[in-house]
């Protein structure tokens, strides 16, 4: 049965591409309902953290933490998808991501550098802060993974 | 790590989109080992020795 047509098809990431031949609604649905879940979560919970300003401070802790619990879930559906993955893009995913950690990193640290010696980056007025550290993630990732795929080409 | 897995393919007429099927990885794997830029992990060696009816180090020989 090992080698049964079907059976051994390993997750890829052109199964998530919209425009994509291999594009799969299953996958789609299977990697990123709990990010739809988290993204209605978080907005209803500043709905209401808006709305009820003179909540106690547990409660207001409580709703303004709720969407964590289905971004963790999200985040162990990618990490499903990526086991699922086949071995060399899997390796592929890992130099990716060890590209996005590490160049984020240094990212980070240069833009601390020039800051504590008074030399402003435009539009970084705090370090690289939250939102930045998503996109230069995102950004060195898909980087990270042109380098790697060119490397096994 | 020098392979035949080219030869062997070829030998069995199939393409490599079908090998990958038949190992259910991609055919971008299948590519990387039989031009050797990238060396398959123990089970997927197994799984290819299998499928061609050959001893591992039959397939794969180690370049030095």
């Amino acid at each position: 049965m090992l080698y049964t047509r079907g059976v051994n098809t390993p997750n890829t990431l052109e199964s998530l591409e919209p425009c994509s031949k291999q594009y799969s609604l299953k996958a789609d649905l299977k990697l990123n309902t709990w990010l739809a879940v988290a993204t209605v979560v978080a907005l209803v919970s500043q709905y209401l953290l808006r709305l009820n300003p003179f909540w106690s401070s547990p409660l207001r802790a409580a709703v303004a933490l709720a969407p964590v619990a289905p971004g963790l879930l999200y985040v162990r559906s990618w990490f499903r998808f990526v086991r699922g993955l086949d071995e060399l893009q899997r390796r592929i995913q890992q130099e990716a991501m060890l590209f996005a950690a590490v160049g984020t990193v240094v990212i980070g640290a240069v833009i601390n550098v020039l800051d504590t010696n008074g030399i402003a980056v435009p539009g970084l007025r705090h370090g690289l802060e939250l939102g930045g550290t998503f996109y230069a993630m995102g950004g060195l990732w898909l980087v990270g993974t042109a380098i790697a795929n060119c490397r096994y080409k | 790590m020098k392979n035949q897995l080219g030869e062997l393919r070829a030998g069995k007429t199939w393409s490599q989109g079908d090998l990958a099927e038949k190992l259910g990885v991609s055919r971008q794997t299948i590519n990387a080992i039989e031009t050797e830029k990238y060396d398959p992990s123990l089970p997927l060696a197994f799984k290819i020795a299998r499928l061609f009816k050959q001893p591992i180090e039959k397939i794969f020989v180690p370049a030095d």
